[in-house]
């Protein structure tokens, strides 16, 4: 079936069959690599991307279900905003594995609420696991980032 | 075999002819958040039809009389909702507890229920505040019946969830518990709606969650909470008729030696939420000594 969307910020119009889920699109079909498939469950979070601003798991959805929407992945997000420097800065990455997942989620809390508090960032992240860090150098990051974000906007 | 086919009807008179004119098998698909887990099957014929983009299935009316909350309504819109949070803040608390930010926003509570998993969060609150559901049969036709009639295997599709009037009490409370605090499936998950002045309950619903196959009525502990005063006694039979209700729940499951006394904690926060106390006041303290 014919499909029209804009993903980060392109039209795209594209033909999928019906079982085609939105993570396998954005990966395959489009080469958007940064959306990872961990878990294919919710679990995990890896394969975050914003739908019209809002954070959701690709995997859980499907393709013709994002008709008409606007989708969001992290090759989409403003990698001048500070938010990824942030993460670098900090040592909020080390694998990798669900950074852009984690990034997406906290462009998301920060499209929502400008300055959250700890515990809301780390309720806000819940959805996405990481194996390396422990979290809190991630919850650090989005911290300092929406500190500067917020002092920018003044 | 034909492969799958899909619809996104408009809005509910586009989903209504749709029914009553497809011959074949119609599957519903909304948030996706419990379909479309990695492993289980996915519908391999017929009609697959998308609600969560229809007009008039995602909404929250809460004015003076009951609450109605559309069927494909999200989570996290339930969560987010000041009138639920003022009428029955046991529903906006299980949607705030419901998964991930990512699955709140899509996860609908038409979903939570025809999902029927024993562990559904919102379902407890749902069943204690005497929901009934507007649901559509495969005729296209309008249906409505009690939340405790509902099965997902009849065909029914749920078009709103009603919460009648009579059926809401001032206070009410949602506690569950899990193996983390967020994104968890609940072990246990209970709700409360109750009359409470000066110091006294009075019409007292409970129901729980992950105790078999759906959520039930705690008929044991309701009747021990009912009409008595807020003080150390009543506390203590209190958690004694939870594990009683336990006991009947599931005897002899593996999970009752544990549920019946991890009952009594989260008992505990459950008056404390729906009275308004610290779960850490002294007269809690007391009763567990």
């Amino acid at each position: 079936m014919k499909v029209s969307l804009e993903i980060n910020g392109q039209a795209v119009e594209t033909e999928v069959s019906a079982a085609l889920r939105l993570s396998r699109f954005l990966r395959d079909v489009l080469g958007l690599t940064g959306v990872k498939e961990g878990c294919c469950e919710g679990e995990c979070g890896a394969c975050t991307v914003l739908l019209d601003g809002k954070p959701i798991n690709s995997c859980l959805m499907l393709t013709f279900q994002a008709a008409g929407r606007e989708v969001t992945t992290v090759e989409g997000l403003d990698g001048s905003s500070g938010l990824q420097d942030a993460f670098l800065q900090l040592g909020a990455v080390q694998c990798g594995y669900c950074t852009p997942g984690m990034l997406v989620a906290a462009e998301g809390l920060l499209l929502d609420k400008s300055s959250p508090s700890e515990a809301e960032i780390r309720h806000a992240l819940a959805g996405n696991i990481c194996r390396c860090t422990g979290f809190e150098t991630i919850v650090q990051a989005v911290a300092a980032h929406a500190a500067t974000r917020e002092g920018a906007c003044r | 075999m034909s492969e799958t086919s899909v619809a996104a009807p408009a809005d509910l008179a586009e989903l209504r002819a749709m029914l009553s004119a497809v011959a074949g098998p119609i599957n519903f698909i909304g948030g996706g958040t419990d379909m479309l887990i990695a492993g289980r099957p996915m519908p391999a014929v017929g009609l697959l039809i998308d609600l969560s983009r229809i007009a008039g299935m995602a909404f929250i009316c809460a004015d003076d009389g009951g609450i109605r909350v559309g069927g494909a309504t999200t989570v996290a819109a339930i969560a987010a909702h000041r009138g639920i949070a003022t009428r029955l803040p046991a529903l906006a608390e299980a949607a705030a507890q419901c998964g991930s930010v990512q699955i709140r926003n899509r996860a609908t509570i038409g979903g939570n229920i025809a999902n029927a998993a024993p562990a559904a969060d919102l379902v407890p609150v749902l069943v204690a505040a005497k929901a009934r559901l507007g649901c559509i049969g495969r005729d296209g036709a309008s249906r409505e019946l009690a939340i405790c009639d509902y099965a997902p295997d009849r065909g029914f599709l749920i078009a709103e969830v009603i919460l009648p009037r009579d059926g809401l009490l001032p206070r009410s409370a949602f506690v569950k518990l899990g193996p983390r605090l967020d994104l968890s499936i609940s072990r246990l998950n209970i709700a409360l709606l109750a009359e409470f002045q000066d110091g006294r309950f009075g019409d007292v619903r409970i129901a729980a969650g992950a105790l078999g196959p759906r959520p039930l009525r705690l008929r044991i502990a309701e009747a021990a909470l009912a009409g008595r005063k807020l003080e150390h006694a009543t506390l203590r039979d209190f958690l004694a008729a939870l594990a009683a209700d336990v006991d009947a729940a599931i005897p002899g499951r593996n999970s009752q030696a544990y549920k019946r006394r991890a009952i009594s904690g989260l008992g505990l926060d459950l008056i404390a939420q729906a009275v308004g106390l610290s779960p850490r006041d002294q007269l809690f303290e007391d009763v567990v000594q």
